[in-house]
């Protein structure tokens, strides 16, 4: 087992380097010349072609690429992104840090709702496959994965908010604020997961140890609970584990329907202001927790099932 | 595989549904009675009449001849995208797969990247890069896209490079871009349409959702997201202007991964018996 964590560390680190690197070609693209943007954040009024050079030679921009890159690395590591461009007094990972919080309870709410909605209803639906409940789940998520999620922010938000009045329409307040737009982010995945929770089960239900577990008499109830159920649900949990990152990320569109104060917001903003340093972090941020989320679950899952690890190894 | 889909009348009816929209985005001028950009300011907010199908929105613009040209970007700009994936998902795929050794190291470690960044953010990332215009908006779209392509094609093609018939072809002479053409092409053709039929789904909502954050389609061009985006506005007073666009957008989507769902099932007939 060591062995195998050691080996998965060992994997994600050129994925990491590889995300960095992507990042700083990313910045280095940037239309605008970064010694002008310097200049002007510090608002020096008249931009002289002798002040662009000295400020490049400051920053090192004249330095070869590579060199470049591993200094903008060693940088990253000590937690300096850099400014943000249109609010040259906050630094970028201030800006990160104020906003995340804001993200991270919209993400964990919706990681709630995914667990006790898709779950009980996905074994639900394959327990009953065929039922009327099962043909009411199945058109349900048939028609949730064909909505664009900001249309059922917007429906939500009309009939909880504006016709029924029960919740607030916007904002970032208390728990009732986060009700409507947690739902909306978890709803594209709840779908998918109740549909791989249903085919995890029924597929397990062919095997082989199930049809011993029948012959040796067991109560229908133990089989389902007792092997079923634990045979299915370890890989629907690593698979939701996996998708925390793509909730993180999924905020965007939610958070600017919702007006919720978070990253997703700040990275729109952004877009529309060119504030590309903070671009940058947002896509390094992101990009760095799906990396790490999906080692931690694969390591969390070849210990669960031994019988991975001998695959990989 | 064909004669299986026509049997199927759910797979027939998306077929229609989606020529239909298609052949409407297409005679967009024929059918649409007034013009997408003609407002009327007196005229806003009307309910359905024989006039006005559908009813006008916030400018007194006519929402059917709205909807009916918005068909145009919204289908068009989707199937540019897929057809851009492909094309180099294909490319890629089948030079990492066929070629081996390096090249396939080097593509698929890119691939390993780009797979690494959920595909909402490497859009935005693009988009911000380059500009708030659609046109980047597709090169954004196909530049998170082709990696899974190319990813299924290289796995396809390293499945059928050791079977009997590309050995044969091989030993008899055929130069390679013919083998690659006329025997690994219609093997992987199959399953590389349902991806595209799923996926289709997949651009449509990626377009719309963008053309409604205000980063695609821009404003006045009738377009079905950025209309939801112009509907929200007045969400308060006239809710039921976000209905049509959004509904069109449901259907469509539906119709493009239900038509993917039957055609794996009419391509693997084991599965759609049990």
């Amino acid at each position: 087992m060591k062995n195998y964590i050691m080996k998965r560390l060992l994997a994600t680190l050129p994925l990491l380097l590889g995300i960095t690197f992507l990042c700083f070609v990313f910045i280095n693209m940037i239309p605008s010349d970064p010694a002008e943007v310097a200049l002007r954040v510090r608002q020096i009024p008249i931009i002289t072609e002798e002040a662009i050079a000295e400020v490049r030679e400051e920053l090192g921009l004249s330095d070869p690429f590579m060199v470049r890159y591993v200094r903008w690395l060693g940088d990253c590591l000590r937690g300096d992104l850099g400014i943000s461009y249109t609010n040259p007094s906050r630094t970028v990972v201030g800006e990160l840090a104020r906003c995340l919080p804001a993200t991270l309870r919209l993400a964990g709410m919706s990681l709630v709702f995914v667990v006790l909605m898709s779950l009980p209803i996905g074994i639900l639906s394959a327990v009953y496959k065929g039922s009327w409940f099962d043909r009411l789940v199945r058109g349900a998520v048939f028609l949730t994965t064909a909505m664009p999620a900001y249309w059922v922010g917007l429906l939500l938000m009309w009939l909880f908010a504006i016709k029924l009045g029960l919740l607030p329409t916007s904002g970032n307040g208390g728990f009732r604020h986060l009700l409507m737009p947690s739902f909306t982010v978890a709803l594209t995945y709840i779908s998918t997961y109740i549909r791989l929770i249903r085919n995890n089960m029924l597929e397990n239900m062919k095997l082989d140890y199930v049809l011993y577990a029948n012959a040796r008499g067991l109560k229908q109830r133990t089989i389902l609970l007792r092997h079923i159920l634990k045979n299915s649900l370890q890989s629907c949990i690593t698979a939701i584990g996996m998708s925390i990152p793509q909730l993180i990320s999924g905020t965007i569109v939610v958070e600017n329907v919702f007006a919720w104060p978070g990253v997703g917001k700040l990275c729109i903003a952004s877009i529309f202001n060119r504030d590309y340093p903070v671009i940058q972090a947002y896509v390094l941020l992101v990009g760095v927790l799906f990396v790490l989320f999906n080692m931690v679950f694969d390591i969390i899952q070849s210990a669960a099932d031994p019988r991975l690890r001998k695959g990989a190894a | 595989m064909l004669r299986r889909l026509s049997k199927n009348k759910m797979a027939m009816l998306c077929i229609a549904f989606v020529l239909v929209i298609m052949l409407g985005g297409l005679f967009a001028p024929l059918l649409a009675p007034h013009s997408p950009y003609e407002n009327n300011i007196l005229e806003k907010f009307r309910a359905p009449s024989s006039e006005y199908p559908l009813g006008t929105d916030n400018l007194g613009r006519c929402v059917f001849s709205r909807m009916i040209y918005g068909i145009r970007p919204t289908l068009f700009l989707s199937f540019l995208t897929m057809a851009g994936t492909m094309g180099i998902g294909l490319l890629t795929g089948l030079l990492a797969g066929y070629m081996k050794g390096p090249v396939d190291e080097v593509i698929m470690r890119i691939v390993d990247v780009m797979l690494s960044f959920p595909s909402q953010i490497m859009v935005l990332a693009v988009v911000a890069l380059m500009g708030v215009d659609i046109r980047n908006v597709i090169i954004a779209n196909v530049f998170i896209k082709w990696a899974w392509y190319a990813r299924m094609i290289r796995t396809n093609v390293v499945k059928y490079t050791d079977s009997g018939f590309i050995l044969f072809a091989k030993s008899i002479g055929h130069r390679t871009q013919y083998i690659l053409r006329h025997h690994m092409l219609p093997c992987i053709a199959s399953e590389l349409v349902v991806l595209a039929s799923l996926d289709m789904g997949w651009a449509i909502l990626n377009i719309s959702t963008l053309s409604f954050l205000g980063l695609g389609v821009q404003a006045p061009t009738p377009e079905w997201g950025a209309m939801l985006s112009e509907a929200k506005n007045v969400m308060t007073s006239r809710p039921e202007q976000m209905l049509v666009p959004g509904i069109a957008l449901m259907l469509l989507v539906a119709a493009f991964n239900m038509l993917g769902d039957c055609l794996r099932d009419a391509m693997d007939p084991k599965e759609a018996r049990s």
